[in-house]
């Protein structure tokens, strides 16, 4: 028997609907866990270059931990262990709250990613020359401020381009939070064929989201990449201009 | 009056058991330039660090116009009053000469981001590169790079300007503009403690020069006194080594 293809479905209530909250429910997910995922990983990237031993193993222990536990099982760790570790009065804040499973898969996800990208930001500070660090400080600004207007600045120049491919992991890796609860747009896909039967046009739509962004996020990235270079600095190859 | 604007009293630093510098002492006093050569080695980027306290030395102590650096309690300020020259410059990539010259003077010394382009524009104009300004380091060449980058000490108005081989890593006819820039200064009354191997600069500007061997300050000596009469040995055959070279 063949298939037969009914694309109609999904323009129609509820399908549309699910469809419009689902790819929402990724596209927010994925930027909430990118930006603070970000916060962290710089600051963890930084932790594990600095002098202070103490400091260099906590970063250390962070991106081990965040790095090579599945996530998949950090999610479960999030959503289940977690809470009940922390004191009472907070886990009850934490279960009363609306959406628990989607807050749990942000900050699993964002955990996660912060420890891979905290290993980009590491490898890219080491390629920065130490006199760098020499000449802002000799300028008499503090460790803390030549960090964030010099070191870190010139860092991320450098690595966007594994930026863009981390960012891209995230948002594929939303597609796991549906493993805790969150109705994004993988959910809403198997939410619809468990409704109607009509697999192969959800699971269509769900593709179409992820690869469509995909394209759309090389391109602000390489935009990105061409706005940021950093004028006269040779990079991968290429010649100088 | 005339305490010196930096004084170095009998400093030793050792990094694990090499002993870098060997009780060092030097008075440099305002309005003076002194030029420390010496091979490589011998602890004379380690002697300038000192000074501006970006490196620990365990013996002895240096005062930067008084201030005892072993024990400053805010060396962001003590370093703005002492700017630094590096060799390989150091500019800021990924910002534009003005952005580089101006970041100082706004971050670390609280000034309005006009009060800051004033004051770049004034230095830029002085070593002058002023129609550089808006341009990024990497498409500079070597001696503009560091004259943006002795515009960027100089925005920060310090009392003393070190410089550690300025203009070692330059082609032959940078080096001229670079040191013109730096004869200008000292002219100026600008209190100056120069490492370099430009022996002509040394006989033309400075008031002294130091030579170090292995940690030690060998021979201090006046600049007619050290070119005519250098009485360490150790002295005579570098001196010799160098000017053949050049
Ligand atoms: N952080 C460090 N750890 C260990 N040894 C160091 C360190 N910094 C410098 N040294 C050593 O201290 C000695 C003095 O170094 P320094 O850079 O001051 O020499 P220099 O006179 O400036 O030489 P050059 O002309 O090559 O610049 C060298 O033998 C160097 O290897
Ligand atoms: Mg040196």
């Amino acid at each position: 028997m063949r298939y037969e293809f009914n694309w109609g479905l999904l323009w129609r209530e509820p399908y549309f609907d699910w469809i419009v909250e689902g790819i929402l429910t990724t596209f927010h997910l994925a930027l909430l866990a990118w930006i603070l995922a970000l916060c962290l990983g710089i600051v963890i990237g930084v932790l594990r270059v600095t002098n202070s031993r103490l400091l260099r193993a906590i970063g250390t222990t962070y991106v081990e931990v965040f790095r090579n536990i599945p996530l998949i099982v950090q999610l479960f760790l999030w959503l289940y262990v977690v809470p009940q570790m922390l004191p009472r009065e907070f886990s009850f804040w934490w279960n009363r709250l609306d959406n628990v499973p989607y807050w749990t898969a942000m900050i699993g996800i964002s955990f996660y990613t912060s420890a891979r990208l905290a290993e980009q930001i590491r490898s890219a500070l080491r390629a920065i020359p130490p006199g760098q660090f020499k000449a802002g400080l000799s300028t008499g600004l503090t460790q803390v401020q030549v960090y964030r207007y010099v070191i870190v600045p010139y860092a991320l120049r450098i690595i966007i381009p594994a930026l863009t491919s981390e960012f891209l992991t995230v948002f594929k890796n939303t597609a796991l939070a549906l493993t805790i609860g969150v109705i994004e747009i993988t959910a809403t896909t198997r939410r619809i064929e468990a409704w109607s039967f009509r697999g192969i046009e959800a699971y269509t739509v769900a593709s179409l989201t992820y690869i469509a962004t995909t394209i759309l996020v090389i391109l602000f990235m390489s935009w990105l990449e061409r706005r940021y270079q950093i004028p006269g600095l040779i990079k991968r190859g290429e010649a100088r201009v | 009056m005339s305490q010196p604007i930096i004084r170095v009293e009998s400093v030793g630093l050792r990094f694990d058991s090499f002993v870098a510098l060997d009780d060092v002492s030097l008075s440099v006093n305002a309005g003076q330039c002194i030029v420390i050569c010496g091979p490589s080695g011998s602890g004379k980027s380690t002697l300038l660090r000192c000074i501006n306290g970006l490196e620990r030395f365990q013996k002895g102590d240096v005062w930067v116009d008084g201030v005892s650096v072993s024990g400053c309690q805010d060396l962001p300020k003590l370093r703005r009053g002492v700017g630094m020259v590096f060799q390989h410059f150091e500019l800021y990539p990924h910002m534009t000469v003005l952005e580089n010259v101006t970041l100082a003077p706004i971050k670390a010394k609280g000034l309005s981001r006009k009060q800051a382009e004033d004051l770049a524009f004034h230095y830029l104009d002085r070593v002058g590169i002023v129609d550089q300004a808006q341009k990024h380091p990497g498409r500079l060449s070597g001696g503009q790079q560091q004259r943006a980058a002795i515009a960027r000490a100089l925005a920060l108005e310090p009392k003393a300007m070190l410089f550690d081989e300025p203009t070692s890593a330059l082609d032959p006819e940078m080096i001229a503009e670079v040191l013109y820039v730096m004869r200008d200064l000292a002219r100026g009354g600008m209190t100056m403690l120069v490492v370099t191997h430009e022996m002509g600069f040394a006989r033309e500007v400075a008031d002294e020069v130091v030579f170090m061997d292995r940690g030690r300050i060998v021979e201090h000596a006046t600049v007619d006194e050290f070119f005519s009469t250098p009485r360490a040995e150790r002295t005579r055959e570098f001196l010799n080594k160098i000017l053949l070279k050049l």
